[in-house]
C-alpha cells in the first residue's frame, strides 16, 4: 500500500508547499483553516481510529489550546511560536487528568465523560470572564513576532507555512506512534481490551497516554486557530465542534491518519459549497455522512487506496 | 517447595460461596487438572489466581511470593499466562501478530512510542518459536479471526507460551470443539506438553482429555476440594463418582 500512496502524498505535499504562489488570498485563508481542522481531526483519529476510544468532547482540546494561546498572546507578549507550543503542552498536561478520569469508564460511559468534561469547560468559558472574556470571547489576538525579532510567521504566507509544518510534524509523530510497540498495544486495546490486560499490559496507562497525546495535538490545532482567526470564543468548546470532528474522522477514514485530514478538507469544502446553495446545508451533509457510514465505512481514504490498489494490480 | 501454592482460598459472591477453603500445591513440571461439575468454581479459581477476581480470604503464593489480590497485569508479568474458556484473540491481526503482541508484553521496552524495530524483532522470534511448538507455523499469516476453531484454541496456547511463562493456565482448551477437532488438538497439546515440560494448571470438562494430559487431578465440588490425587485414584474414588463422574470410570 505504501508504494501506491507515496507518490500521491509527495504530489500533494508539493502542491501545498507551492500553494501560496498561485492561490488568491481568500483561497489561502480557506486552505489554512482546512489544514488546522485537518490537524484537529487527525489528533482525534489516534483515539477513535487506533484505540477505539470514542470521544464526544474533542472540542475541549481545541478550545483549551485556542484560549490558552490567545490569552498568552494578549497578556504576556510571548511570541507566536512559543505561545502555540506552550498552549499545546498545557492542553496535553491537563488531558492527563482528563484521561485519568474518563478511563475510569469504558465504552459509551467513556464517551459521555469526555462530553461532560468538554461541556464543563464550555460553561467555564462563559463564567470565568476575567480570563476568557465570557460570551464575547477573546478578540484582537495578535500574531506577536519573534523569537529574536523573527517576523516571518506573522504574515499570511508565513503563518500558512507554520500551520503546514505543524500538520506535517503532527502527522509524523502520530505515524511513528502507531507503528511503534506502543501503537501495537493500542491496536490490541482496540481489538480486545480484556485480552490485552490479560497479556500483562496495564491498558489504562496506555489509554491515558493516548488521550494526552491526542489532546496535545488537538490543542496545537486550537492554538493555531486563535492567532489565525484573531479570536477565541465559546463555540470552540461547544459539542457541535466535537461532533463535526468525529464526522471528519469517519468520513475521511478512521485509523488512517491521512483520511481525517481529507475528511476535514472535505467537510470545509462541503460547508462552503453547500451553504452557498442552500441554508439547509447541514441537512445535506448529514445525508452524505449517513451514506458514508452505511456504504463506505472505510471512508474517503479507504475508498481511494482500495481503488488505487486495484488499479496497480490491473496494470 | 511447590511453584504455585493455595491455602484456604475463599471467594464469596454475596451469599454464594464460589470457592471454599481451597488448598492445593502445584509442583514445577506438573500438569495439574482441575475438574468438577458446572458451577463448581473452576473458572473462579483461575480468575482468583490470575488476579481478575480478588480472593475474599486465603493466600496464593507463586514461587514463594504472595500474589493474592494483585492486579492481573502484574501477576501475568511474574510468569503466569492464561488462556480463556471463551476464545479471546485479536481477530484482525495475523496469528503471528497475536503471538508477537503477547511476547511484547514481557519486553522491558514494550511501551516504546517510536521506532521499536528491536522490540518487534525479539518479540517476533519468541512468537515464531511458540507457533512452532504448537504446530501453527503454516498459518502464521492468517488473520486470527479466520482460523478454524481448533487452531484458534491452539493459538491462544501459543500466545501464552510466547510469554515464556513459568506456569501455564489453560481454561478448557478444547471447549466448543467437535470430536475430531478435540482429538487433533489434544494430540498436539500432549506432544507439546511432553516436549516442553511446562508447569500447567488445566481446567477441562472432557474427562478423556483430562485423563490423557494430567499428572494429577484436583476435584472441586461446590467450591470445595473433595479429592486431590493421581488420575487412577481419582477415577476410583467413590465420592468423586457420586459428585461428578456419573459412572464414567
Amino acid at each position: 500500500m505504501r508504494a501506491v500512496t507515496r507518490p500521491i502524498l509527495i504530489v500533494v505535499m508539493l502542491a501545498l508547499l507551492l500553494a501560496p504562489l498561485g492561490l488568491p488570498p481568500f483561497a489561502m485563508t480557506l486552505l489554512t483553516e482546512a489544514l488546522i481542522l485537518g490537524l484537529f481531526a487527525m489528533s482525534l483519529d489516534l483515539m477513535v481510529g487506533y484505540t477505539r476510544l470514542i470521544s464526544f468532547g474533542h472540542a475541549a482540546a481545541y478550545g483549551m489550546g485556542a484560549y490558552a494561546c490567545g490569552w498568552m498572546l494578549l497578556h504576556t507578549g510571548m511570541p507566536l511560536l512559543f505561545a502555540v507550543f506552550a498552549a499545546a503542552l498545557l492542553t496535553g498536561v491537563i488531558a492527563i487528568a482528563v484521561g485519568w478520569m474518563c478511563t475510569l469508564a469504558t465504552g459509551i460511559s467513556f464517551s459521555m465523560l469526555t462530553l461532560a468534561f468538554a461541556q464543563l469547560l464550555y460553561a467555564i468559558s462563559f463564567k470565568w470572564t476575567s480570563v476568557t472574556g465570557g460570551s464575547d470571547g477573546l478578540a484582537g489576538i495578535p500574531r506577536t513576532s519573534g523569537p529574536l525579532g523573527f517576523a516571518a510567521l506573522s504574515g499570511k504566507s508565513g503563518f500558512y507555512y507554520f500551520v503546514l509544518a505543524c500538520l506535517v510534524g503532527g502527522f509524523l509523530v502520530c505515524f511513528a506512534l502507531v507503528r511503534s510497540p506502543f501503537g501495537a498495544v493500542l491496536r490490541g486495546i482496540r481489538e480486545n481490551e480484556a485480552k490485552t490486560t490479560a497479556l500483562g499490559y496495564n491498558t489504562r496507562l496506555y489509554k491515558i497516554a493516548v488521550v494526552a497525546t491526542s489532546y496535545a495535538l488537538g490543542g496545537l490545532a486550537g492554538a493555531l486557530y486563535a492567532p489565525f482567526a484573531g479570536f477565541a470564543n465559546t463555540e470552540l468548546l461547544f459539542w457541535l465542534l466535537s461532533g463535526q470532528a468525529l464526522i471528519m474522522v469517519i468520513v475521511g477514514g478512521a485509523g488512517t491518519l491521512v483520511g481525517p485530514i481529507l475528511g476535514a478538507a472535505f467537510f470545509m469544502l462541503m460547508e462552503h459549497q453547500l451553504s452557498s446553495l442552500t441554508e439547509a446545508w447541514a441537512l445535506y451533509f448529514g445525508l452524505i455522512f449517513i451514506a458514508f457510514v452505511l456504504f463506505a465505512p472505510q471512508g474517503i481514504w479507504g475508498l481511494a487506496t482500495a481503488w488505487l490498489r486495484r488499479d496497480a494490480k490491473a496494470s | 517447595m511447590a511453584l504455585l501454592e493455595l491455602e484456604g482460598v475463599t471467594r464469596r459472591f454475596g451469599a454464594l460461596v464460589a470457592l471454599d477453603q481451597v488448598a492445593m500445591a502445584v509442583e514445577e513440571g506438573e500438569v495439574r487438572a482441575v475438574i468438577g461439575p458446572n458451577g463448581a468454581g473452576k473458572t473462579t479459581l483461575f480468575n482468583v489466581i490470575t488476579g481478575t477476581v480478588k480472593p475474599s480470604a486465603g493466600t496464593i503464593r507463586f514461587a514463594g511470593e504472595s500474589i493474592g489480590g494483585q492486579p492481573s497485569h502484574h501477576v501475568c508479568r511474574l510468569g503466569l499466562s492464561r488462556t480463556f474458556q471463551i476464545t479471546a484473540l485479536f481477530p484482525e491481526m495475523s496469528a503471528r501478530e497475536n503471538a508477537r503482541l503477547a511476547a511484547q508484553a514481557r519486553h522491558a521496552r514494550r511501551w516504546q512510542p517510536f521506532g521499536g524495530a528491536g522490540v518487534f524483532r525479539q518479540a517476533a522470534a519468541l512468537a515464531d518459536a511458540a507457533l512452532e511448538q504448537l504446530g501453527l507455523t503454516s498459518i502464521g499469516d492468517t488473520p486470527a479471526g479466520l482460523l478454524s476453531h481448533g487452531d484458534q484454541r491452539l493459538l491462544e496456547v501459543a500466545m501464552a507460551m510466547a510469554q515464556q511463562p513459568r506456569v501455564l493456565l489453560l481454561d478448557e482448551p478444547t471447549q466448543g470443539l467437535s470430536v475430531e477437532e478435540t482429538a487433533q488438538a489434544v494430540d498436539t497439546l500432549a506432544r507439546f506438553l511432553q516436549a516442553s515440560r511446562m508447569t500447567v494448571l488445566l481446567v477441562e470438562h472432557d474427562m478423556e482429555v483430562v485423563f490423557r494430559l494430567a499428572h494429577r487431578i484436583t476435584v472441586l465440588h461446590r467450591g470445595a476440594v473433595i479429592a486431590d490425587s493421581t488420575p487412577d485414584a481419582v477415577k476410583a474414588d467413590p465420592a468423586v463418582q457420586d459428585a461428578y463422574l456419573g459412572g464414567f470410570a
